[in-house]
């Protein structure tokens, strides 16, 4: 028979805890990354935006992106929520709610560039990359379009061609790589009036917006998101309201994405070297078992098999004896008593002829 | 057959963790009655029965009580409070008054003191509802509820100047009818005059040792003077909840415009004291310039005396000392002064000024802290302490301080509308638009015209320059400043950080302080408002 669930689990359990016990593999993301020395970021200042969407249209530009549907003086569109699509790297939102009395408040998304992306860890032909210039970049050459970088990245950026047939790409905001590397700022940054995203050094940041919480201690929030925010983000955010209210999620954690599978797939070595030994093994242990036990299975039947046919044929040869011994002395009587019949028969002719038409008599009367 | 036993079996988990799932979140359904979904009431007459909180951790919600409700219905049925609370004979007082819990004088145990909720509530409530009247609930769940159906709109109140002026009228100048003092030894109240301070004085958060707490003082007292009086037919104040404490009854209280002065032997004009008056040894010449204080116009800016005196009818300096010590909780008598964020410190309540409208332009863009400069000092350091020595007779130092006061310069002033440029162009995003004809101005005019009756603002304005400065900032007030591309240019310079670039720098000045000033037009997106387009 095969084996019971329950000692199927029992030996998984079994494998699993040997991994543990082992030695704790430690990949080489789980050393601590504070970003590259001088790395360059954004800082977005929600208390400086005024929503004029200047900053997806220097986007759309420099980016060389197709013509959006409604022109980007079309504010109207800040009355739904967006998100990022492979045609738009950045979008603005209103928050009516977030600040009362303040008027409403604006955020804007791209890509985060976080120092330890998660997109990048997620990506098994390396599409993406961390540079030294603070940018995530992505190259389409490698990309296979498994998508998983979508679903690794916690703040919902990478977007990707869906209406092209061939060679589509996952989109998302490069920071301007090319143009940074030139010295040039960002599109959206260039084209902010109000300076409402400044661009430098990360370090240079985070010393402006303390600074910043410091000098206006009753505008901001005393927090800087991005700072740690899934091990740090190159993107920079002060705020007036909590971060939750502009919807900005403040659940994600300070631990870099990398780090949170680092340790589960450090096991993955040892689930590919022991668990094919493990399972082979209790594959043949099975297999000799069943073989054992399908042979021991035959022999028994065999044995029931030839037991079974030789009962069946005495009994056979019995029954057809006793069948012929009856039959024979059916006939006997049967021929006995047809000879006395025909006797009594004989007999009764010569002596009773009177009896005879008497029989005739009663037969007439019927009729 | 084993396959229908295992389908069974299955079925059962899954009800079962359904089942589990759906009491943790929603307990409602096991005990606690479940209303139909409706906007929450806004109600100023809410208690949180939570009475049982002495006797350790409740078992079930505390109950949302509605007084106003209840005292409502009872009128109707020709009820009156002793319906709820019982009486006994104060001690202190020396007269009868009434308890303000439910039903008892004091918490027994906790058996007792729920069994008198359950018995009388639930008591009143059957009676009600057997004589096919609407009623209160009879079940756990009715009264303990978890959701929250009913919000507090309360708002305390305060004894302000008007309701203070007509309570002391209504009792014919009779301070001792409210105020008192208690004598620790015979531990009974009596009227000390001239030492009338607020109730806040002496009755705090809580109840303490040898006095009640405010809460309780204000509805023993209040309550009961109200009820006594209207009880002889006379016009008193509101005895039920909303009549004090709800939004809009609160507006329906009469005010009295004009009202005069508490008599409490206060100074007109004084020199704020630097030293208590047994204090002799401090050296008079390392002090700071002395300042002269209009008491009596700052008795006007306030609503009550609270505002500067906190915790006591007494000179500053008596708790704040130039040191600090124990009874000031530490606090130095400069700090007291200059503190921002608080209200009785004189600095903390000036700069809460400057969120109004007509300041709030030029002011939103400064960073709040104290001034360093020496001149900002003088505007209310003005007299050198050598002046005032201890042999001047105070009748002299207050004359002095008044004398001080009236000659001091205090009207906004700035330059002659024709050194004033009337337009100026803006060249700068010329690539995309015209210039932008900035209406200077016209600017400066409104600038200037909205604090130029501002009392407070002319102390602080006198000087020609000062206006320019909300926009021609961290430059010495001239009356040519320098333009603004001297010091914004390129953005993002990373030796000076700080410092917005041009674009920025135009932008920020104009829309902040727009938004600050609430100027709606033009709006901040709208380029083309200020920007002409290019022809």
């Amino acid at each position: 028979m095969s084996i019971s669930r329950r000692k199927f689990l029992g030996w998984l359990g079994a494998a699993g805890f040997g991994t543990a016990l082992g030695n704790t593999a430690h990949a080489a993301s789980n050393k601590h990354f504070d970003g590259y020395p001088n790395s360059n970021g954004v800082l977005f200042d929600n208390t400086r935006c005024i929503g004029c969407r200047k900053c997806e249209e220097g986007c759309n530009r420099v980016n060389e992106l197709p013509e959006p549907d409604r022109p980007f003086s079309d504010l109207s569109l800040l009355d739904t929520k967006r998100r990022t699509t492979a045609k738009s790297y950045t979008i603005v939102n209103r928050y009516d709610e977030a600040a009362s009395g303040k008027g409403p408040l604006y955020r804007k998304d791209q890509c985060n560039h976080c120092l330890e992306p998660a997109c990048a860890s997620a990506c098994f032909v390396r599409a993406f990359s961390k540079t030294t210039s603070g940018a995530v970049i992505y190259d389409a050459s490698v990309c296979v379009g498994c998508r998983y970088c979508m679903i690794a990245c916690p703040f919902e950026i990478p977007t990707y061609e869906y209406d092209k047939a061939f060679s589509p790409r996952v989109m998302k905001c490069t920071m301007c790589y090319p143009r940074i590397s030139k010295g040039l700022l960002p599109g959206c940054v260039e084209a902010c009036p109000t300076e409402a995203l400044t661009f430098g050094k990360r370090e240079d940041l985070l010393k402006i917006g303390r600074e910043r919480i410091a000098k206006f201690p009753e505008r901001y929030v005393d927090h800087i998101y991005g700072e740690n925010e899934m091990g740090g983000t190159s993107w920079l955010y002060l705020s007036a309201v909590p971060f939750e209210d502009v919807g900005m999620r403040e659940d994600l954690g300070v631990t870099p994405a990398p780090k949170l599978t680092a340790g589960a797939l450090s096991a993955v070595p040892m689930v590919v070297g022991l668990w094919p030994v493990l399972l082979t093994g209790i594959y043949a242990i099975n297999q000799r078992k069943g073989k054992i036990e399908r042979q021991e299975k035959e022999q028994a039947v065999a044995a029931a098999l030839e037991k079974a046919v030789s009962e069946a044929e005495t009994k056979l040869s019995q029954a057809m004896e006793k069948a012929e011994k009856e039959k024979a002395a059916a006939i006997e009587t049967a021929v006995s008593k047809a000879l006395e019949d025909a006797a009594k028969a004989a007999e009764e002719e010569v002596g009773d002829p009177a009896a005879e038409d008497a029989d005739k008599k009663s037969s007439e009367e019927d009729s | 057959m084993e396959k229908g036993r295992a389908l069974i079996r299955w079925n059962v988990i899954i009800v079962a963790v359904v089942m589990i799932s759906f009491s943790m979140h929603r307990p409602a359904v096991f005990g606690t009655e479940t209303q139909p979904k409706k906007a929450p009431e806004m109600r100023a007459d809410i208690i949180q029965i939570d009475s049982m909180n002495v006797f350790g951790k409740l078992e079930r919600p505390a109950v949302a009580f509605l007084h106003q409700k209840h005292t409502d219905a009872l009128e109707k049925k020709g009820k009156d409070c002793a319906a709820c609370h019982l009486s006994e004979k104060d001690p202190i007082l020396d007269m009868e008054r009434m308890s303000t819990m439910f039903m008892r004088l004091k918490n027994t145990s906790k058996q007792e003191v729920m069994d008198i909720y359950h018995d009388q509530c639930i008591g009143c409530h059957k009676e009600i509802k057997a004589a096919k009247e609407p009623s209160g609930p009879l079940e756990c769940g009715g009264c303990h509820q978890v959701k929250v159906t009913v919000i507090s709109s309360w708002r305390p109140i305060g004894m302000d100047k008007s309701l203070h002026y007509r309570h002391s009228k209504a009792q014919d100048n009779k301070c001792e009818k409210c105020h008192h003092e208690y004598n620790e030894s015979t531990k009974k109240l009596f009227y000390a005059k001239g030492k009338e301070g607020t109730c806040r004085y002496c009755h705090g958060e809580r109840t303490e040792e040898n006095r009640i707490s405010m809460r309780l003082a204000s509805h023993i007292a209040c309550i009961e003077c109200h009820r006594r009086t209207i009880a002889k037919n006379e016009s008193a104040g509101p005895f039920n909840c909303n009549g004090c404490h709800a939004p809009d009854e609160q507006k329906l209280i009469e005010t009295v415009k004009d009202v005069p002065r508490m008599k409490l032997n206060q100074p007109d004009y004084v020199f704020v004291k630097t030293s208590a008056a047994n204090d002799k040894e401090s050296n008079p010449s390392t002090r700071m310039k002395l300042v002269p204080f209009n008491h009596q116009a700052h008795e006007k800016y306030n609503d009550s005396c609270r505002v500067c005196h906190h915790a006591a009818l007494d000179d500053c300096v008596q708790c704040h000392s130039l040191t600090g010590s124990k009874e000031g909780d530490n606090v130095t008598l400069q700090q007291s002064m200059h503190r921002l964020n608080v209200n009785q410190s004189c600095m903390g309540c000036h700069e809460a000024k400057l969120n109004q409208q007509t300041c709030a332009g030029c002011h939103t863009s400064f960073e709040k802290k104290r001034q360093q400069g020496t001149a900002s000092c003088e505007n209310c350091h003005m007299v050198p302490p050598s002046r005032i020595t201890h042999e001047v007779p105070p009748a002299e130092q207050k004359m002095m301080a008044a004398e001080v006061l009236e000659a001091r310069e205090a009207v906004t002033v700035t330059y002659d509308d024709q050194d004033i440029p009337e337009t100026v162009l803006i060249k700068a995003l010329t690539n995309q638009y015209e210039p932008v004809k900035l209406p200077h101005r016209k600017i400066v005019n409104t600038l200037f015209n909205n604090i130029k009756n501002n009392k407070l603002a002319n102390f602080f304005h006198h000087e020609k320059g000062t206006i320019c400065q909300g926009c021609h900032h961290n430059s010495p007030a001239a009356k040519k400043p320098p333009n603004c591309v001297s010091c914004h240019g390129r953005p993002f310079n990373a030796e000076d950080p700080f410092k917005p670039g041009l674009m920025a720098a135009y932008h920020r000045q104009c829309m902040e302080c727009h938004k600050a000033m609430d100027i709606k037009k033009p709006v901040s997106t709208n380029c083309i408002a200020c920007h002409a387009k290019k022809s």
